[in-house]
């Protein structure tokens, strides 16, 4: 399989470079993070590190072969990656290991599989082949078709439970959704909707008639609300979390040196509140580095979206896209006091397979769609 | 097949990415909210909780008499506490603990494991047993200074000086009264922590001493405390009274010198006696005076002009009071009486005229005057004030002809003493106090006692000290009488008031008085409470305060004026000041003394009777030894040191 050489003045390389650039602050994050707990263990302080350059490898290895093959040809196997993925979500509740009360892993050979985050991309590949056509983002049961594409592992995923990763299914649907051409009105009126059946689902649960929204969720929703109100308790990882963001201050407290997060008061430092640490030890100008590496990834990835050759490659970049988006916002927002507490990793950053497998997929899809995006003319 | 148009979807990837930057706008805003503007306070924060401390108190001070003899002072100890994150193998540290601290393993695995940030495990160890813990180097156990009241002495005045708790806070007594003096700054150990709450190695480490509490030199003597505390508990067992009461002051200061109780109890295991024999009740009691009370209306009246030395009183065993028949206790009567003959027969119509004589008012103004019935601030806790009920058409004249002569109200016994004091000194009282300075580093100071007042005239005072001499000289208290010296004073006999009744067979018997009368140096009150048999305060009660004027007086250096003609044999008691024990022990033996030594150390550092003073062969001589001074470690070294 041969790549056209102007194929690769098409590869985006500021894209390229801002996605290795946060991978390498990655790995020195994820470094200090674990530093003082893995030696505390007796293990090597390379631990994360290792597994993470070496899911970095895999993913880099998958990214090459996805790019390589002309995203066109996807489409034939899009029912079969969809399918095989909620098979996937539906073992990971019958055969999945509980890891801080939810089912979200699933073990494959020598890894353990978060099947959510795969199902992201089948997600994208189901959701640009519907919107392709410009009338099935305003016709009833075309619409009905894709939302029951997006209910399907929304509902699967709020089994587990994993509240965060739904979030981003919604999101997905809805950017999808509009860029597909959807009619703004109805965006607005399935925005509506959406928001107000969270609500009622919180009330209804809130006053116990019925447990739409479970216990722990609604802690969570609370605390994040009031974080003193259980500070010790439920509140305990968000107020942590802003000591360590406040603390850090305009240039950190540098490598090793986070006091929030080498001394414990920090917890999943080097997953869920990687951010945290981030923030402590490079402080206010290492987080605005980060953020705007990410801005550089949404910008190029959008772009390529504008350029695209056809309606489908702009779905799948914008899909893409916005996948990094919502995490962005959803996990550095929750580390901020923004959001509430949910499981939900930082791309490229936090140390773990699956969000690694997932976001260099992600990278690939849109690096496809821009590398092919000169119109051919025959 | 139909494709959405170009220009569309351009736009609407424009308005995406407008959003998705404005989102991360906020992030950022946030950011720097954080990191920047409130930087300093969650840097604040996070040190916070990483600072782990652990109080140290500051050594309590030390509760001298007046002489400068300790009677109540912290030595050094140690308590041992554990920080259970740190602590490696629970069973085996409990294991090797239980011993060394005499606790139960399970209690101390119980503490060991909790989940706590510290947790004491002993309180007030030695600073022995406390090394043999540090030897041991045990992970997550530690060692804080703390201290321990000791009373070399004994339980001297326990119900005035009352005693401190597990925290060496005070509980009672001037210990709590004084409290906040004597305790002291607390100090502090720190430590920075992890979460799990273990100390890092190369964490901030610090020690802060405890500031050592003020010392308070008191107004008692321990040596005429010794002398009221064995004669209160003489007078009680003697009489099979059921309580009693000795408070002798400096009538001229208002200085409490003594104020003994019995029963009593020992202040180290004070846990062990019945609260009742814990409480002053020469504050925070109340009590019917009786007649005792005649002297302060016998003041007021000649104060205001209603008696003079000349006033005459035909007294036919009663007096009518608006319809009622006020009696004396002589059915009798006392036929035709000078005014000092009055109070030798303790008349009681006579007192009762004087009140009515007075009117409400003018009587109730003079009580006021000499705080009866009322607070007098004194430097204790729980203070009563007493029942005296302003005038008001309410109360009918019958009862204040009953105060005139000490019925139908209630004072303490510290209130009546100092209303004898003023008698005793020309008119002036002395708000009674029991801490005579308050020393610091910064230097000596006088504790907070209102100043001295004329509360009546000198000459009022003087004719009232006048009829209560004579009524000891020749009337109902003569046997409080004393070869050589002058006393004055009145006895005093009530029934116990019993659920609002007067008992018929409970009284309440005593003896005010002061003396020499013409220049006092000690004023005294003895108060018996339900004494069997003959209970009449002048049988009973006078001949306690002649005993004890018998060897207050010399001890205060008051000379007798005349030498009496001795029965028995006199000898000078030797000086054995600064002498061993077993050296003054000898000498006194040889000069045919009996002694009592008092004190845990070798070295005399008093002696009652004074040296030289003349007393009677065979008597009883008490010597006093310093403390020894080993046990008393002021010094609080820093635990992580040495």
């Amino acid at each position: 399989m041969r790549i056209p050489r102007r194929y690769w003045r098409n590869l985006d390389w500021p894209l390229i470079l801002s996605v290795l650039a946060l991978t390498v602050i990655g790995l020195v994050v994820i470094y200090s993070a674990s530093y003082t707990q893995l030696v505390t263990a007796g293990m090597s302080p390379l631990h994360y590190v290792r597994s993470q350059v070496v899911a970095f490898s895999i993913g880099l290895a998958i990214a090459i072969i996805i790019v390589s093959i002309d995203y066109r040809a996807w489409k034939r196997w899009t029912r079969l990656i969809y399918l095989g993925t909620m098979a996937l979500l539906t073992a990971v509740l019958v055969l999945g290991q509980t890891v801080f009360g939810s089912q979200r892993w699933v073990r494959l050979g020598p890894m353990n599989l978060q099947p959510s985050e795969l199902a992201k991309v089948a997600l994208v590949l189901a959701l640009a082949q519907v919107f392709e056509d410009e009338h099935n983002a305003q016709n009833p049961k075309s619409f009905m078709g894709a939302l029951v594409l997006v209910l399907l592992p929304v509902v699967l995923i709020l089994q587990q439970p994993d509240l965060g990763t739904a979030a981003i299914y919604v999101g997905l649907f809805f950017t999808m959704w509009y860029v597909g051409n959807a009619k703004t009105k109805h965006i607005i009126i399935a925005g509506g909707v959406l928001v107000a059946g969270t609500l009622g689902a919180i009330t209804v649960s809130l006053r116990g008639w019925l447990s739409i929204i479970k216990p722990y969720q609604l802690t969570r929703i609370l605390v994040f609300l009031d974080p003193y109100s259980d500070r010790n308790g439920a509140g305990w990882n968000i107020i942590q979390s802003m000591i360590a963001i406040g603390s850090g201050g305009f240039l950190g407290k540098g490598v090793l040196n986070g006091t929030q997060s080498s001394l414990h008061f920090l917890p999943a430092n080097h997953t869920d509140f990687v951010f945290s640490v981030i923030a402590e030890e490079f402080g206010f100008l290492g987080s605005v580095i980060v953020l705007t590496l990410f801005v550089i990834v949404i910008w190029r990835g959008l772009r390529i979206a504008a350029i695209a050759k056809d309606t489908y490659g702009t779905l799948l970049a914008t899909g893409a896209t916005s996948v990094f988006f919502f995490h962005l916002v959803i996990n550095v927002g929750m580390t901020l006091g923004f959001m509430p507490i949910t499981g939900l990793p930082l791309p490229f950053i936090t140390a773990g397979g699956s969000i690694m497998l997932t976001s260099m997929i992600a990278v690939a899809i849109i690096l496809n769609v821009g590398l092919r995006r000169s119109k051919i003319m025959f | 097949m139909a494709s959405i148009s170009e220009t569309l979807i351009q736009r609407r990837i424009l308005f995406l990415l407008l959003v998705m930057l404005l989102v991360t706008g906020l992030l950022v805003i946030r950011l720097g909210y954080l990191q920047i503007w409130q930087n300093e306070f969650y840097q604040a924060k996070a040190l916070e909780q990483r600072i782990q401390r652990i109080p140290v108190e500051g050594l309590r001070g030390t509760i001298y008499d007046r002489n400068g003899v300790p009677l109540a002072l912290s030595v050094a100890a140690r308590t041992v506490y554990a920080i259970p994150a740190e602590v490696e193998d629970a069973q085996a540290t409990a294991q090797a603990l239980a011993g060394l601290l005499d606790l139960e393993e399970d209690f101390l695995l119980q503490r060991l494991t909790k989940n706590s940030a510290t947790e004491w495990l002993k309180k007030k160890i030695s600073e022995e047993d406390a090394r043999k813990i540090t030897d041991l180097n045990l992970p997550g156990i530690g060692v804080v200074p703390t201290s321990v009241r000791i009373y070399p002495y004994g339980s001297i005045a326990p119900q005035v000086l009352g005693f401190v708790g597990i925290d060496n806070q005070g509980l009672e007594g001037l210990e709590l009264f004084y409290d906040d003096f004597l305790r002291g700054t607390p100090g502090q150990t720190v430590f920075e922590r992890d979460a799990h709450g273990r100390a890092l190695e190369h964490g901030v480490r610090g020690y802060l001493p405890g500031q050592r509490g003020g010392d308070l030199v008191l107004t008692l003597d321990i040596f005429l405390q010794r002398i009221a505390e064995q004669e209160v508990r003489r007078a009680t067992q003697e009489t099979g009274s059921r309580l009693g009461l000795i408070v002798i002051t400096d009538p001229q200061s208002g200085e409490i010198l003594a104020n003994a109780i019995y029963p009593s109890f020992d202040i180290e295991e004070f846990g062990k006696y019945p609260v009742a024999n814990r409480k002053n009740i020469a504050v925070t009691d109340t009590y019917e005076p009786g007649s005792t009370f005649k002297a302060v209306t016998a003041a007021i009246a000649v104060n205001e002009g209603v008696a003079s030395l000349s006033t005459g009183f035909f007294d036919p065993g009663y007096i009518r009071v608006s319809g009622w028949n006020v009696r004396c206790w002589n059915r009798g009567g006392h036929g035709s009486q000078t005014f000092a003959q009055t109070m030798q027969n303790s008349c009681n119509p006579f007192y009762a005229k004087l009140a009515l004589d007075l009117g409400a008012q003018r009587f109730y103004d003079g009580l006021t005057t000499f705080n009866l019935g009322f607070k007098t601030g004194i430097d204790f806790p729980g203070e009563m004030g007493g029942t005296l009920r302003a005038p008001s058409p309410d109360i009918p004249l019958v009862t204040w002809a009953n105060i005139g002569f000490g019925q139908g109200l209630t004072v303490t016994p510290i209130q009546l003493i100092a209303g004898f004091g003023a008698i005793a000194n020309g008119g002036i009282y002395s708000v009674p106090h029991y801490v005579k300075e308050m020393v610091t580093e910064e230097g000596r100071f006088p504790p907070d006692i209102p100043e001295q007042r004329q509360i009546i005239t000198g000459e009022a005072a003087e004719i009232t000290a006048y009829v209560l001499r004579s009524a000891v000289e020749i009337g109902s208290g003569k046997r409080a009488e004393v070869p050589g010296y002058d006393v004055a004073g009145k006895t005093g006999t009530a029934q116990l008031v019993e659920h609002g009744r007067y008992s018929h067979s409970k009284m309440v018997t005593s003896f005010a008085g002061f003396a020499p009368k013409d220049d006092p140096k000690m004023a005294a009150l003895l108060v018996l409470w339900e004494p069997q048999g003959a209970f009449y305060g002048g049988i009973i009660a006078s001949p306690v305060f002649a005993r004890l004027a018998e060897k207050v007086l010399p001890y205060l250096g008051v000379e007798r004026k005349t030498q009496t003609a001795k029965t028995s044999r006199e000898a000078a008691v030797p000086n054995v000041g600064n002498l061993t024990v077993e050296q003054a022990t000898a000498q006194l033996q040889q000069a045919k003394f009996h002694v009592e030594v008092v004190g845990p150390g070798t070295r005399i550092i008093g002696q009652v009777p004074a040296p030289e003073a003349r007393v009677d062969e065979g008597s009883l001589v008490y010597i006093y030894t310093d403390i020894d001074d080993n046990q008393v470690a002021t010094d609080q070294p820093n635990p992580y040191g040495a």
